[in-house]
């Protein structure tokens, strides 16, 4: 492995990424929905009378998790609804890279540099390597940054008790380690799809097969039927990891040199 | 510098190179000649290690392709048909980016070098997106040179360029020529072949013919004079056939074509005897053959002969 070389990859398709508007715009966007979109509605939550989410009598009760029920049901209900929330902040880290990772393979075919970029002394490795880096690093810092964002603001508009359980180890963590774990997973994607497919779009629907099991288990979460816990997380990290790792090495399997170059007109 | 020995190549059913035997040497400009699916940029992709042969070797700079594939991508620069460069970064970040993958010591200097040497230092900062297609070339030429390799790969470097573009980008390969590097150049264009090829080769599938291209219109057709008369008669061909010499001897409109082994010896006894004949004689020219007519007859002949 050639750092020097694999840090040109990482800086060229950063240098195209930036000089691409469109990309830029679109990274910026789903970050900041999705943070406003959280803060709009604790901020809107936060302003109902305690006597809405009373289970028995209000309009906007909920039945809470026992785990959720000694914070009162205004903040019980706000907290459960963020949770959810986070689990749409994870998908932030599998939106974003699968179009950069595809379009920077199926880019070079569009602009036919791979074949001079392949004739150089860069590996496969450092090439894959590279291109997944660029396209996860942003994605990862931008979940990030969202998560730190959101927290800032709830520390304005909402109760101390919901801040503590946005920023709570359970969700802390799994933003920490799952983000990255996401990131690559969604990159791998882009990179299978585009080695075998001529359009970046493909590559989004692969990835959409990986956020139908994180919508599921938001909505088990949602009706109340588990609780988030650091033991739960712990597995979810362990499948997440093996399930990357998997889809890693099938990305470094499938993307061979001499098929891309032929099978690409 | 470039050898191959049996070179082979399937894609599945189909036989796209058939034991390529070659070596070109080092310093000289050798053409890849042949029709469209001939297995030319083949035969250059698994040279320049982007696809693997079915069978045979190949050796670069003396690298073995396949072996020492890192050590033969260092040795060799590729200009593809297409330019193939990255069009939102500038020319200047399109050069620096290979440069960078190529581990070249003096990024900017070479940058410096190369885009003055094709006239694009001015234009060094601007998207190459909106390059005119003959400057696109010329930075994908100047890409193939930055890290100075020994062996470089053209394949069809003039082809959709104006004619001023072409003769800048030949103008440019005869400098490099002039440098000692290996060039290794796959055209359609059989003049520019003929102007720039020390040797060529002629493909289909198999490798039909390597020669300089004086020494293959020779093979094909011998050597040749026209003797261009102010009126013919059968009388002066009878002369001119007498001559021992004369290996053949062809009536046209304009006079008479005769074949000779050694035209430099024999011509002052061929213009004296025609002369002493009574022929008034107003031009004597080598008789030439363009190279097309000799690579479409070494094609005819291949597809006879198989």
């Amino acid at each position: 492995m050639n750092r020097k070389r694999l840090h040109a990859v990482v800086a060229k398709e950063w240098l195209d990424m930036r000089k691409n508007k469109m990309v830029l715009i679109m990274m910026a966007l789903l970050p900041l929905l999705m943070v406003g979109m959280i803060l709009g509605t604790v901020y809107f939550m936060a302003r109902l009378p305690e006597a809405d989410f009373d289970p028995q009598t209000g309009s906007s009760g909920m039945a809470l998790p026992p785990e959720l029920a000694a914070l009162g049901p205004k903040d019980g209900v706000i907290v459960l609804i963020n949770d959810q929330y986070m689990f749409y902040l994870l998908l932030i880290p599998l939106a974003l890279p699968v179009y950069m990772a595809a379009y920077s393979i199926i880019g070079e075919k569009e602009t036919r540099s791979l074949e001079p970029l392949l004739a150089t002394p860069v590996s496969t490795t450092e090439l894959l390597l590279g291109k997944t880096i660029a396209a996860s690093a942003p994605a990862v810092v931008l979940t990030w940054l969202s998560f730190l964002l959101t927290a800032a603001g709830l520390y304005f508009i909402a109760s101390p008790v919901v801040l503590a359980y946005w920023v709570r180890p359970v969700w802390s963590l799994s933003i920490a380690f799952h983000t990255p774990f996401l990131a690559v997973l969604s990159t791998a994607c882009g990179v299978i799809a585009s080695s075998r497919l001529n359009d970046p779009r493909a590559a989004q629907q692969v990835t959409a097969l990986f956020v139908v099991p994180l919508i599921t288990l938001s909505m088990v979460v949602l009706m109340g039927k588990v609780y988030l816990d650091m033991r739960l997380m712990g597995w979810a990290t362990l499948v997440i990891a093996a399930v990357t790792v998997g889809v890693l090495w099938l990305a470094v399997r499938l993307f061979q040199r001499e098929t891309i170059l032929t099978r690409w007109r | 510098m470039i050898r191959a020995e049996g070179l082979t190549r399937r894609f599945g059913p189909l036989l796209a190179v058939d034991d390529l035997t070659l070596y070109v040497r080092q310093g000289e400009v050798f053409g890849f000649l042949g029709p469209n699916g001939a297995g030319k940029t083949t035969t250059m992709r698994m040279l320049a290690t982007l696809i693997a042969p079915t069978a045979g070797a190949a050796w670069i700079n003396g690298h073995r392709v396949g072996e020492d594939d890192e050590a033969v991508r260092a040795s060799i620069g590729l200009l593809t048909e297409t330019p193939g460069l990255y069009p939102r970064l500038s020319a200047e970040d399109n050069l620096g980016f290979f440069a960078n993958l190529h581990e070249v010591a003096d990024v900017p200097g070479q940058l410096r070098k190369y885009l003055s040497l094709l006239g694009l230092w001015e234009r060094r900062a601007d998207p190459v997106g909106g390059f005119s297609k003959g400057m696109q070339q010329k930075l994908a030429i100047a890409r193939a040179l930055l890290h100075e390799p020994p062996v470089l790969f053209l394949d069809e470097p003039t082809s959709a360029l104006d004619p001023e573009a072409a003769r800048v980008v030949r103008e440019f390969i005869e400098t490099l020529k002039g440098e000692g590097r290996t060039i290794f150049i796959c055209t359609h264009n059989l003049d520019e072949a003929d102007r720039l090829c020390d040797r060529v080769g002629v493909i289909k599938q198999r490798l039909i013919r390597v020669d300089a291209p004086e020494a293959l219109r020779q093979g094909l057709y011998g050597r040749s004079v026209r003797v261009q008369l102010r009126e013919t008669s059968p009388a002066l061909v009878a002369v001119a056939r007498s001559l021992p010499f004369v290996t053949e001897v062809v009536e046209t409109a304009e006079g008479l074509c005769v074949a000779l082994d050694d035209p430099e010896t024999h011509n002052p006894a061929l213009v004296g005897a025609l002369v002493a004949a009574g022929a008034a004689i107003q031009f004597v020219e080598r008789e030439a053959h363009s190279l097309e007519q000799v690579y479409f007859d070494l094609l005819r002949e291949s597809e006879e002969a198989a």
